[in-house]
């Protein structure tokens, strides 16, 4: 079904090859799993196998490369893949599901009378019947996803290309599509998905291929094998691992074990922030009416100094029209007192205001008229990672850059909080753990720091309190351990915890100890790897940066 | 905004939603063509009495949207009565600030006026029954417009759909970056401002419309010849809908032709 030997791609300008004579045979039934580090060439392989590099994305291709008997590159798209991509907005064109799906049968001149019913066998097939009559833009995240699905698998294609079909999702509606994803696996066609979440989905393909960070095969072979085996090296690339092989890459059983060895260490390195800390930033009673409805009914909050409060429950709880009303940015009945506020939104490029990464970071300083600008945004760029990047637009950059960027920008600024909108979303393992260490750093400089998110993990390795929001009231709150332990209350708020956490959990210990020794452990392990690739991986924090908070109090602590 | 945007069908059906759309559309722009002829008030105005009701009642447009969808051109149409009150020459009927106002002048601004708010309730009524997929699909059938077209402008309407919402996004996530502003205050509405966010806005905004070219040339767009899943009708009551409208607009310009109220460009000289 698949066939390509020998394919190497450059992209133009780039100092090397993406794809370094890549060999890879997938015959029909056969579903691949591809894995690698990120800008290691997975979705430039995918792309090839598409046809979109070079047809539409200029590249050098050499090799010989033939998808479902066609050979590429051809003028024309394989008529018998289907392509699946990250962003439900970029592949749902018209204005209702239903012309949706039918749009690639309409395509390949299927008789007008056999589309109606297919339509809806497709959309069945990923559980979306419910939607057919919905317009696409008023789909969720979710749902867009597996409308998305339906109009790739209508069409019977031999070939399946899924570019992380989950990346932008909710861990429910990531478990949800993988689902989806996974009954699309049949014994007539051949699949390669490319995917970093492996702690979460559910299940995966056979067959797991590993790119290294030089765009080579560096493993092929059966997954649950290849992901023992490899479990440090691709750690190492940055993946979230299923637990069993990421408790192999820390070298170790169970998190009893590590537990027993670690913990006490690791818990007098990060210690858990003091109670007492005082109130920087104090909400009371905060409604919020959007759209003719109430999103938000009398939420009381208050961000302490020093200290990470997690935000988190489930879509339309009201978690981000919580945080854009603690920024002042959208009209609020209630209280909100306290010190100067920063906000880091989802998407990072949304905030982007230079047109190089310096001027970007320099643009808070400069506007506040500090006098040490300069200073200020070495110091930042150094601690961020991104002093190699000073020169380059900041729409330029990847995703993970991004991100580093839309954190340092606003870590310059001094603020006594800083609220962030899912840092993680859409980001690697090795980014969200460079933004958890990030946002931890700010808070033991002082600040108070807010964080929403649908990411657990981050929640059990960052934040020393929860706050569960569910419909606009607060179903829950307390300590990160005892939010965590809370069974009934996570049930209650359709909260499903990671195998990984439910492990840390488990264990009896404090949590974010449980979890910082296992990723010692794991970055113990894969070091001597690490040191070994050119870019390596670098001390993301090295010092504080920024002015120092106000300490402006909103009241007694 | 209060009640529905003016710029997409409403949701429920009605004589005009299940009109064709390449009829509609056709049948709107010649009266707004034959509309070109007259400059007295009055046959416009017979028209716009005519149509307010027609429209209203055969759309189920409801009287408050028709009133708001007026009211959003009633600026325009406004301007144009001003205008060509004090700027045409002809008998003065009184002098307003230095400027005189003339009986031509009133009489040609009011007629360019009512033909404002009648073009405009037209196509407000043809936006609020008409589905952008549906249009596309008879545009692609009845006036044989090619697919790549009809899909890139169905694309671009994706894009634009999210356009409001992207732009409100746009400038909280970078009104929150000036590290002078006070928690409540308004958006930055400067113009440096609002071109960064527009600047913005369209980066991203192109970004995704290459990506949606992709996906739909990724679904076999322009592979070969293609069928349309569910063919818009065009049948006998489409063309009562024309003969009915532009029956009317013949009516009442033979009317005002033969009672003497016509006037023409070359009348007013």
């Amino acid at each position: 079904m698949i066939r390509a030997r020998g394919l190497t791609v450059r992209y133009p300008g780039a100092p090397r090859a993406v794809l370094d004579g890549v060999d890879l045979e997938v015959r029909p039934g056969e579903h691949v799993l591809l894995l690698g580090g990120s800008g290691g060439g997975k979705s430039t392989l995918l792309r090839v196998l598409a046809g979109v590099v070079p047809r539409v994305v200029d590249a050098d291709v050499s090799g010989a490369v033939e998808v479902a008997g066609v050979h590429l590159p051809a003028e024309q798209v394989p008529p018998s893949t289907g392509y699946l991509t990250q962003d439900p907005a970029d592949q749902l064109v018209l204005p209702t599901v239903r012309d949706e799906v039918a749009f690639g049968l309409e395509n390949r001149a299927v008789p007008a009378a056999q589309i109606p019913p297919r339509v809806e066998a497709a959309l069945r097939a990923v559980g979306a019947a419910h939607l057919v009559d919905r317009r696409t833009a008023e789909l969720s995240g979710g749902e867009g996803q597996r409308v998305g699905l339906a109009a790739t698998l209508v069409t019977a294609p031999d070939v399946l290309l899924l570019d992380e079909p989950t990346a932008l999702l909710d861990p429910a509606a990531a478990r949800g599509v993988a689902a989806a994803v996974a009954a699309a696996r049949t014994p007539y066609r051949a699949s390669v998905l490319v995917e970093h979440r492996l702690d979460e989905l559910g299940v995966l393909p056979g067959r797991t291929v590993v790119l290294d960070a030089g765009g080579r095969v560096a493993a092929d072979g059966p997954t649950a094998g290849v992901l023992v085996e490899q479990a440090s090296h691709l750690a190492g690339l940055g993946l979230a691992l299923p637990l069993r092989a990421e408790l192999r890459a820390a070298g170790v059983g169970s998190l009893d074990e590590l537990a027993g060895r670690d913990v006490r260490r690791t818990a007098v390195a990060a210690p858990l922030g003091a109670p007492a800390a005082h109130v920087v930033l104090r909400a009371r009673d905060l409604r919020v009416r959007r759209d003719g409805r109430d999103v938000l009914h009398g939420v009381d909050l208050d961000v302490r100094a020093g200290r990470v409060t997690a935000v988190v429950g489930p879509n339309g709880s009201g978690k981000s029209t919580l945080l854009l009303a603690l920024a002042g940015l959208l009209p609020a009945a209630g209280g909100v007192r306290g010190g100067t506020v920063g906000s880091v939104f989802q998407r990072p490029e949304h905030q982007l205001l230079a047109r190089t990464v310096r001027d970007e970071v320099a643009w808070g300083p400069r506007r506040a008229r500090r006098t040490d600008v300069d200073a200020l945004v070495a110091a930042a760029l150094g601690r961020y990672a991104l002093d190699g990047l000073a020169d380059h637009d900041p729409f330029r950059l990847s995703g993970g850059q991004q991100r580093r960027l839309s954190l340092a920008a606003s870590a310059v600024c001094g603020h006594d909080v800083l609220l962030a909108d899912e840092p993680t979303f859409g980001q690697d393992r090795r980014t969200s753990l460079a933004c958890g260490d990030a946002l931890r750093a700010l808070a033991d400089e002082g600040r108070g720091v807010v964080v929403v998110t649908h990411d657990l993990r981050l929640v059990a390795e960052l934040a020393d309190d929860v706050v569960v929001l569910r419909a606009g009231h607060v179903a829950g709150r307390g300590a990160t351990d005892d939010v965590l332990a809370d069974v009934r209350l996570l049930g209650a708020t359709g909260l499903v915890l990671p195998p990984v956490v439910a492990a840390a959990v488990a264990t009896g210990r404090p949590v974010r100890a449980v979890l910082g020794a296992l990723r010692s452990a794991v970055r113990t392990a894969t070091g001597a790897e690490a040191s070994r690739r050119p870019e390596g991986r670098r001390a993301v924090l090295a010092g504080a940066v920024g002015g120092t908070p106000s300490r402006h109090p909103a009241g007694a602590p | 905004m209060n009640g529905p945007g003016l710029g997409r069908a409403l949701p429920h059906d009605s004589v005009l939603h299940r009109r064709n759309p390449t009829v509609k559309l056709a049948v709107s722009f010649a009266v707004a063509l034959v509309l070109l002829v007259p400059v007295d008030p009055w046959t416009p105005a017979v028209l716009l009495v005519l149509a307010l009701p027609a429209a209203t009642l055969a759309g189920r447009l409801g009287a408050r949207t028709v009133l708001r969808a007026l009211a959003l051109f009633t600026p325009f149409a406004l301007s144009l009565l001003a205008v060509n009150a004090v700027t045409r020459p002809g008998a003065v009927l009184a002098h307003v600030g230095g400027l005189e106002v003339t009986t031509t002048g009133l009489t040609v601004g009011g007629a360019l006026a009512l033909r404002t708010l009648l073009v405009g309730l037209l196509s407000v009524a043809f936006t609020l029954t008409t589905d952008a997929g549906r249009l596309m699909t008879s545009l692609h059938q009845h006036a044989r417009l090619g697919p790549r077209a009809t899909f890139a402008v169905l694309a671009g309407y994706r894009v634009l759909e999210q356009l409001p919402e992207r732009w409100e996004t746009v400038r909280r996530a970078q009104a929150v970056r000036e590290p002078a502003r006070r928690p409540g205050a308004r958006l930055p509405s400067d113009p440096a401002s609002l071109a960064r966010a527009a600047f913005t806005v369209l980066v991203v905004s192109l970004r995704q419309g290459e990506r949606l070219a992709i996906a739909l040339e990724q679904r076999g767009l322009g592979a070969g010849p293609r069928t349309v899943a569910r063919p818009v009708p065009l049948d006998r009551r489409d063309l009562v809908l024309a003969v009915v409208v532009l029956g009317a607009v013949g009516v009442v310009l033979l009317a005002s032709w033969r009672s003497g109220v016509l006037r023409t460009w070359s009348t007013v000289g």
